[in-house]
């Protein structure tokens, strides 16, 4: 088991990591989910020895290696950008932590070719990393850290450089090669939810350098405890629409919904996929992304910046007015203190 | 009006011929010449000059010794070089002020040099000995003994060169990307391991560049030999191109020394291809 205990990074006086306590176990994956500028790629660099934390530890059964030099961690680690070492072959690059851990050379380039073959590049084996398109580079660096067979692998957004088809498919091909990895803890950086509700089995979810909210997918997703992590698990973010609770909830122009709770200022959290369009609230258009089969058209709401998700191709120009309706019934209900209320 | 484009390279072709082929084809002709001081001119006395030289004990042996010192002070030199560059490249506090002081050994004029070497290896004004002998090592009969002499030369070329060494080597792991390091330390290499099989082999190509053109420029040396011993003891510190030196400038010999300097210039040719080769086969994967 992993275990993380009161790490802690300062840069200046802004803190990049800060009281986090976590445990991973083996033969799980762990989504890391946050934002850019989360703490993501630090909380994993500190784990790699890369960067040195401040304070707390790291523990692997039990055994501390906060002071180890990266080095001498049992860890393998993929990165955001393909990197392989450019003097080296494809085998020879996938055999390096072989050879450095002290393997013979002939087991060592055997073990890199079967590891190569999982990744599907078996017919580039003599090629250098040059020489291939990014997604094969990376798919090198991914076989170069399960050759490794280390307790740790770290897997750092892997696919957030690659087109969207490639991602989809690398996302796939990566659940089926860990399917077999029963020992390893697994943790994957991502800022993307969707692709953390798909891989995980466990999701942290990091923002400001602190863990705001763990647990299964399925529950953080459904239960956010905050709406901070209402808004790091959904994406697009949530929709937050503040209300006044008087025995009713009133939202002013958008009507009064009947919640049970005390008296004061709320937010409610209302997902882009509650609001529809053809209701009786008049939106302008601000922008239209139209994303694969997907329409988000963020609208201006009586002064409420929301955006409204469509399963379809709707294309509207900024200025457009629409009329919209927004399932508030559905939304979840958060406190002045940002923390979840009414649950 | 396409084939006028050719017009364009004469003049660079006039240049051509007039400083590298002309002087090339002109010592081949005086080669086959007994030109000296008592019979100037251009007769014809087919290859004896070439015989000559090969029963010349004295040229080979220079030669030789030319090969010996041209190898020990690059050899030096690059490891020398390569440990300061490898010094200056990251962390250390001044190191653009190191990086300066490291250069200036190369900025000196080489005559200036052997000069200011000459009178520190001085047995008895100089101050190396005193300094030697304060520490309990005893003085050193630098430029009068044979063994002594050869190695105050490769000291000297060492102290000068080893700068240009450095300098291309910096240039390099400067250029070199962080990538592979930070791969390096995730798949188990420490420093020392990380410098053998990351650093070294992506500087091969370089390393190779800045051999060879120490190799070609240590083959040519002539001042620190002429200024620091000439030649001397005996001939103990003698190199080829002194001796060409000697038998052209000093003895007048044009012809036999034309025919020395051309049999020197094709076994330089020969001999640094084949070191290239063998550099670039050991140094640069992109070979194999």
């Amino acid at each position: 088991m992993l275990k993380i205990t009161d790490l802690e990074l300062l840069v200046g006086s802004v803190a990049h990591l800060a009281a986090i306590n976590a445990s991973f176990q083996p033969g799980t994956l762990t989504t890391i989910l946050g934002r850019t500028g989360a703490g993501k790629t630090t909380l994993m660099r500190a784990i790699a020895g890369l960067i040195a934390p401040d304070r707390g530890q790291i523990l692997l059964d039990g055994t501390g290696w906060t002071r180890l030099p990266p080095w001498k961690r049992p860890v393998a680690m993929v990165t955001q950008q393909f990197i392989n070492y450019p003097h080296l072959n494809v085998r020879d690059n996938v055999a390096f932590p072989l050879v450095r851990a002290g393997v013979a050379k002939a087991d060592a380039a055997a073990r890199a070719e079967a590891a190569l073959a999982r990744v599907g590049l078996a017919a580039m084996v003599d090629r250098r990393p040059s020489a291939l398109s990014g997604g094969q580079q990376q798919r090198v660096a991914i076989a170069r850290a399960l050759v490794k067979k280390a307790p740790v692998l770290l897997l750092d957004e892997p696919f957030v450089n690659l087109d969207y088809n490639l991602r989809e498919a690398f996302r796939k091909d990566l659940v089926d090669l860990l399917a077999v990895e029963t020992g390893t803890v697994v943790l994957y950086a991502s800022t993307d939810p969707r692709e953390a509700l798909q891989m995980g089995d466990q999701i942290v979810l990091l923002a400001d350098g602190r863990i705001v909210q763990s647990g299964s997918p399925r529950d953080v997703f459904a239960n956010p405890a905050s709406l901070t992590a209402a808004s790091v698990v959904n994406d697009p973010p949530i929709n937050p629409i503040p209300f006044h609770q008087n025995g009713v909830a009133d939202f002013g122009a958008l009507g009064q919904q009947a919640i049970t709770l005390p008296s004061g200022a709320y937010t409610l959290g209302l997902r882009a996929s509650d609001i529809r369009a053809g209701g009786p609230h008049q939106a302008r258009v601000t922008l239209t992304e139209v994303t694969g089969s997907e329409t988000l058209t963020h609208l201006s709401l009586n002064g409420l910046d929301l955006v409204m998700q469509e399963k379809s191709v709707v294309l509207r120009s900024p200025g457009d007015v629409v009329g919209v309706h927004l399932d508030l019934h559905k939304g979840l209900v958060f406190g002045a203190d940002g923390q979840r209320a009414g649950v | 009006m396409y084939r006028q484009k050719y017009l364009f390279l004469l003049p660079g072709l006039l240049v051509l011929v007039a400083i590298i082929l002309f002087p090339l084809l002109f010592t081949i002709r005086v080669s086959f010449s007994s030109w000296d001081v008592y019979n100037p001119g251009l007769n014809w006395i087919g290859g004896e000059n070439y015989g000559r030289l090969w029963e010349d004990a004295r040229y080979w042996q220079a030669l030789g010794r030319l090969t010996l010192l041209s190898v020990t002070t690059v050899l030096i030199q690059y490891v020398l070089g390569f440990a300061l560059a490898l010094m200056v490249w990251r962390d250390l506090a001044a190191r653009r002020l190191f990086r300066v002081l490291f250069l200036i050994p190369m900025m000196t004029t080489p005559v200036v040099m052997s000069v200011l070497w000459r009178t520190i290896f001085h047995e008895s004004l100089g101050p190396l000995n005193p300094i030697l002998e304060s520490l309990g090592i005893g003085a050193a009969p630098w430029l009068s003994s044979a063994g002594w002499a050869f190695a105050a030369v490769v000291m000297v070329e060492v102290w000068q060169w080893t700068p240009f060494m450095f300098l291309l080597l910096l240039a390099g792991l400067l250029s070199l990307p962080n990538e592979p390091y930070l791969a390096a330390k995730i798949d188990g290499a420490g420093p020392v391991r990380t410098f053998f099989s990351v650093t070294f082999p992506m500087l091969g190509a370089i390393s190779v560049g800045a051999i060879l053109i120490r190799l070609i420029e240590a083959s040519k040396i002539m001042e620190t030999v002429y200024v620091l011993t000439s030649g001397g003891p005996g001939t103990s510190t003698e190199t080829s191109s002194y001796y060409i030196y000697i038998r052209g400038m000093r003895d007048f010999q044009i012809g036999y020394s034309a025919a020395l300097s051309l049999t020197y210039l094709i076994i330089m040719i020969v001999a640094l291809t084949v070191i290239a080769k063998l550099l670039v086969r050991a140094l640069v994967k992109d070979a194999a």
